[in-house]
């Protein structure tokens, strides 16, 4: 991803391919053109961008606006400033409960994920034990089974065995539905290093516990931290696993939340929006704090199985 | 410590059996119950009449079956899963691609432009679903404002509420999200183009399209053929997006086979008739799944020698 801005990165335009780099800065006629290109290639890339967030900004503009406003001009772009729809969501709109919830389900389950898959991806990378490609298939077959293909039943079995409508089941479900990946992630980077590592480290008398512990474990702590922003903007957006095994709505997230919120009968804009903008916040924050990270989470998210 | 430990191969691999055993169980255990189990499970209720309360359904053999393929709207959401499939594989990946290479020769401020574009992504589809919705707006909506403005009133309708256009307008929602993770992964696969080729290709006065044709697609196809994957495959199981925006309505106009199974589990209590339409996803899914993956390998096989 990064080496994108590296600025030796040959250009596709036509006076730089072809006609070498230092060629152009002589000043051939070529410079001009390529100028006018690049410039372009701006104005539209900005434009772009504008049009793509566009709908990101109608969210901030109307969430800030006052509620008289935002009932004549629902969606005119900052015709006014107030913090009354962030007042009444948190207060009025039990958003503070939602946050609450939210938090409770996203990060035990990202943990969870994180513990399971270094420990398993681990043990199938490189610790041969009786059955094991049997059990890293089973694993794996979550990467290729849609959650529609059990959810169903896992509905009655978490109700038979008390689990639904509880923080622990729904944290164990997103848990067992980032399980697939994160072993798979984390199989891979275990995968990468030297066995000469595990070697050296036997021969002086280290155990398989202290291998993995002391020696492999510090090697992959890369990996750990972008599986990790990865899983939890991924269980933080996750609605359909709330959305069924919370029914009662005691432990309802922000996403479930704002779903409840739009199907009221007369639906407050102003709030609705000031509510959408807590749900995305921590997803803005982690996008823009870990870009690196959650750009490669969710490239290799695509090339898993 | 060290003098305890004997270092032979024999010991070695029983120590390591010993971990791995241990590393694994925790992530075998929920796995098992959490997942194959309810899969398993789902067999057992496809060959049931399970109303979600009976102690003992009856066993009913293959009519749920039978029902499955009779049923007039298991054709009709499969039918809304094919158009969301060839639209919104094709779009996103024509749009994506075309986002890349726009991007690919930009230096300066080239991040901006990819945070920008990629965001919408990573938004919970729940507050994607609510924004555009008020873009959808049949009077004070963006798009209809718009329309407005440049004199095609004509066109204006109420896009979710629309039986004709309801449809198209979550899918072009889908597809605005969709487009920047496509276009992260071209640029990434842009970085591995062998330039001295598109130098080539200039050469031979091939214009630019030729050489995005000839030239960049045949070396980025693995990658092209992942993104497919993707999409292709997330396309028979699409939920969330069209759940929120439309619930599936107006009238079943915007099922998919994910509404459809949703709505007939849980909102009918026909929980056998629904988990018999999962399994169709599913079944369609995988194969889908497997064959373009098949296909990914050999190509990329072939692209290294």
């Amino acid at each position: 991803m990064t080496r994108l801005e590296d600025p030796a990165l040959p250009a596709l335009d036509d006076a730089a391919v072809g006609v070498s780099a230092a060629v152009t800065k002589v000043g051939r006629p070529g410079r001009g053109r390529r100028r006018l290109n690049t410039a372009g290639q701006h104005v539209l890339l900005a434009a772009l961008s504008l049009l793509w967030l566009a709908p990101i900004i109608l969210i901030v503009s109307t969430a800030l606006k006052t509620r008289a406003d935002v009932q004549s001009n629902p969606f005119g772009l900052f015709s006014s400033f107030s913090f009354e729809n962030l007042v009444a969501a948190w207060t009025g709109g039990q958003f503070s409960d939602y946050l609450l919830n939210s938090i409770l389900l996203s990060i035990p389950s990202t943990l969870l994920i994180l513990l399971l898959s270094t420990m398993g991806g681990y043990a199938f990378a490189r610790l041969p034990f009786p059955g094991r490609t049997a059990a890293f298939y089973t694993v794996i077959l979550g990467l290729l089974v849609p959650f529609f293909a059990f959810m169903i039943p896992l509905y009655f079995q978490l109700r038979s065995m008390g689990l639904l409508d509880t923080l622990v089941g729904v944290d164990l479900v997103l848990t067992v539905t980032g399980l697939p990946f994160g072993t798979f992630f984390m199989r891979a980077f275990f995968l990468d290093l030297p066995a000469e590592l595990e070697q050296s480290a036997r021969v002086d008398g280290a155990g398989e516990w202290q291998i993995f512990w002391r020696i492999m474990l510090p090697l992959v702590r890369s990996g750990i931290t972008g599986l990790g922003v990865f899983t939890f903007i991924q269980t933080w957006n996750n609605f359909l696993v709330p959305l069924l095994y919370l029914p009662g709505g005691g432990f309802r997230p922000l996403t479930t939340g704002l779903l409840q919120f739009t199907s009221g009968r007369q639906i407050d804009i102003g709030p609705l929006a000031a509510a959408t903008l807590i749900t995305i916040l921590p997803v803005v924050i982690v996008f823009l704090v870990m870009q690196r990270q959650v750009a490669q989470g969710f490239i290799s998210g695509a090339v898993k199985g | 410590m060290a003098t305890l430990r004997s270092t032979s191969p024999r010991v070695t691999r029983r120590a390591q059996a010993r971990l791995g055993v241990l590393l694994v169980a925790p992530l075998m255990v929920l796995t098992i119950i959490f997942f194959v189990f309810p899969l398993l499970s789902s067999l057992y209720y496809s060959v049931i009449s399970y109303d979600g309360v009976s102690a003992d359904p009856p066993f009913v053999g293959l009519a749920n079956f039978v029902q499955l393929f009779t049923d007039a709207e298991v054709w009709h959401a499969l039918g809304n899963n094919l158009i969301w499939i060839v639209i919104g594989t094709i779009s996103p990946l024509v749009i994506g691609l075309v986002f890349a290479l726009l991007l690919w020769t930009v230096k300066r401020g080239s991040r901006y432009y990819r945070l920008a574009l990629f965001f919408p992504y990573v938004m919970p589809g729940i507050a994607i679903g609510i924004v555009w919705g008020w873009i959808y707006d049949p009077i004070n909506g963006w798009l209809n404002v718009a329309l407005r403005a440049v004199g095609l009133g004509a066109l204006t309708t109420g896009w979710l509420g629309n039986p004709s256009t309801a449809l198209f307008a979550v899918l072009a929602t889908a597809i605005w999200a969709t487009c920047g993770f496509v276009m992260l992964i071209f640029l990434s696969a842009l970085q591995n183009v062998d330039m001295e080729l598109i130098d080539a290709a200039r050469l031979d006065r091939a214009n630019a399209v030729q050489r995005v044709q000839h030239v960049i697609l045949p070396q980025i196809m693995p990658v092209f053929l992942m993104v497919t994957t993707v999409t292709l495959v997330g396309g028979f199981s699409v939920f969330d997006i069209v759940f929120i925006m439309t619930g599936g309505g107006p009238a079943n106009a915007s099922d998919v086979l994910g509404t459809y199974a949703f709505t007939n589990a849980f909102q009918l209590n026909q929980i056998s008739y629904g988990t018999v339409i999962a399994l169709l996803i599913t079944a369609l899914s995988i194969p889908c799944a497997v064959a373009l993956n098949r296909l990914q390998r050999r190509l990329s096989l072939e692209g290294m020698g």
